[in-house]
């Protein structure tokens, strides 16, 4: 179910990015397919993640003037280091998971930003400005993004909360040794 | 297991960079069926929210409906009028030139498309049009709008195409400074990497150039067609007799608040086999046809 959630979500986050410029452009700041390769980073499956930012940076790529490839290489990257943090450090409170996302967002523009330059191609527009507007529009649409993600499986989140904490309070109860007692 | 799948991908995409990152003038296949495959969402998307926009323009212009009604039967009452001087002129414009046997001629045959597609990067500005090659679109085409220039057919699909900017840091075409034949300020136009704005090289420091000059294209480097308007110059840092100008242009043509343009079928004349040769190839060449005429 969590797995469908996720692709599903992939696809609409694809079809989003291909099609809102053009509605609206301030649109364009907000990098839909990231929020979702991030969420999928977080659930703790490295392969999973990459391979889905893999198909999305590809996607995104194919329809714009950059690079092909060059929204795959920093997407897989990003959802590495995300995947690699969100197996040593608890991301599962939605209040940490919005540096993680603002972070992300940072180093995908920098990576993509740089690998254009290193290969010869110059980006439009300052890198500074169109990178704290990316951060700005990402980071508040994915927190949202998030919540409404988070919505369809708040009993995986609760099991998963009961499961952490569980065996520690377990071990509490049965240790023997009582604060000021004589054994 | 994870660590090497990440540097397969990784590599991937930077091999599928590199290559992209090659200056020929081929479309890349992934880019013609993205394209394709994404026609069927964005045009229904843009129809539709084109449908939204006009409902919203409907009702907001029956508010002034009213007021501006009474103005336009008095306006209409004035042109009546205007109408009728009209008629006299264009019987006596058609006979003046029918006497000086002036034809009209159009040089270039004109395709309107609409935009339905825009860079889904932040970075780049390319845009997707709903003409493709049932169309008669091809690679390369020049894209213009009523201001001028703005770029070309970077990949074409059956039912779509992606068009690029002059501004993007590829593209670089022969320009002149006023018109073709009466100036000599040649030079060659480039993208800057910023929205609307181009530089131009080359150009002698000895050739006066004033801020506010139009700058059209020279048809040099077989892409664009010779006589379209690139914009005006914005910025002059003058150069000496040894040293070249460094001109900023201002470009007058707008993409990004643009809903149509019009694509030029225009194919530029084949260049001749050598100049995509080594300077080598064309000696081999010429050895081979005097080894044929000797035999004969």
């Amino acid at each position: 179910m969590e797995q469908l959630k996720i692709t599903i979500a992939l696809i609409i986050a694809i079809l989003l990015q291909l099609t809102l410029r053009n509605v609206a452009e301030p649109l364009t700041y907000i990098d839909f397919p990231l929020i979702i390769v991030v969420y999928a980073a977080l659930q703790r499956n490295s392969i999973k993640a990459l391979l889905f930012a893999t198909i999305a940076g590809i996607a995104v790529d194919a329809m714009s003037g950059g690079l092909l490839g060059s929204n795959a290489f920093s997407k897989t990257l990003v959802a590495f280091v995300v995947s690699e943090i969100a197996r040593r450090v608890y991301l599962d409170n939605l209040l940490l998971r919005i540096p993680v996302i603002a972070g992300a967002c940072l180093l995908d523009d920098l990576i993509y930003y740089g690998m254009h330059r290193l290969l010869g191609q110059d980006p439009l527009g300052s890198l500074f400005i169109t990178m704290a507007y990316t951060l700005v529009g990402t980071t508040i649409a994915g927190t949202f993004i998030y919540l409404f993600l988070d919505s369809f499986s708040s009993e995986t989140l609760k099991r998963r909360k009961r499961d952490f904490f569980a065996p520690r309070r377990e071990t509490r109860r049965r240790n023997p040794i009582r604060l000021g007692r004589k054994p | 297991m994870t660590p090497w799948l990440l540097l397969v991908l990784l590599l991937g995409n930077f091999i599928l960079m590199a290559y992209d990152a090659r200056a020929d003038d081929e479309q890349r296949v992934i880019r013609v069926w993205t394209l394709a495959a994404a026609n069927f969402v964005q045009s229904p998307i843009t129809y539709a929210g084109s449908a939204v926009n006009n409902f919203f323009v409907y009702l907001a212009n029956l508010r002034s409906a009213e007021t501006e009604n009474e103005k336009l039967q008095k306006k209409i009452q004035e042109l009546e009028v205007e109408v009728q001087e009209n008629k006299e002129l264009a019987v006596e414009n058609k006979r003046l030139k029918s006497l000086l046997d002036l034809k009209q001629k159009s040089e270039y045959k004109i395709l309107t498309a609409q935009i339905i597609g825009r860079d889904p990067s932040a970075w780049f500005n390319a845009a997707v049009i709903n003409r493709g090659s049932i169309d008669g679109v091809k690679l390369n085409m020049p894209i213009v709008v009523d201001g001028g220039l703005v770029g070309r057919v970077t990949a074409v699909s059956p039912l779509n195409s992606q068009i690029n900017l002059i501004t993007a840091d590829k593209a670089g075409l022969g320009a002149i400074i006023g018109e073709l034949g009466s100036s000599n300020a040649l030079g060659v136009v480039r993208g800057k990497g910023e929205k609307g704005r181009l530089e131009m090289d080359y150009v002698p420091g000895y050739v006066p150039v004033a801020k506010g000059d139009i700058v059209y294209t020279t048809g040099q480097g077989g892409v664009y067609p010779p006589g379209l308007k690139l914009g005006e110059i914005e910025e002059v840092r003058t150069g000496s007799a040894t040293m070249p100008h460094q001109i900023f242009i201002r470009q007058t043509a707008r993409i990004s608040s643009m809903q149509e343009v019009a694509i030029l079928l225009y194919t530029p004349p084949p260049r001749p086999k050598y100049e995509k040769a080594l300077p080598n190839a064309v000696k081999k060449e010429e050895m081979a046809n005097s080894n044929t005429d000797s035999e004969d």
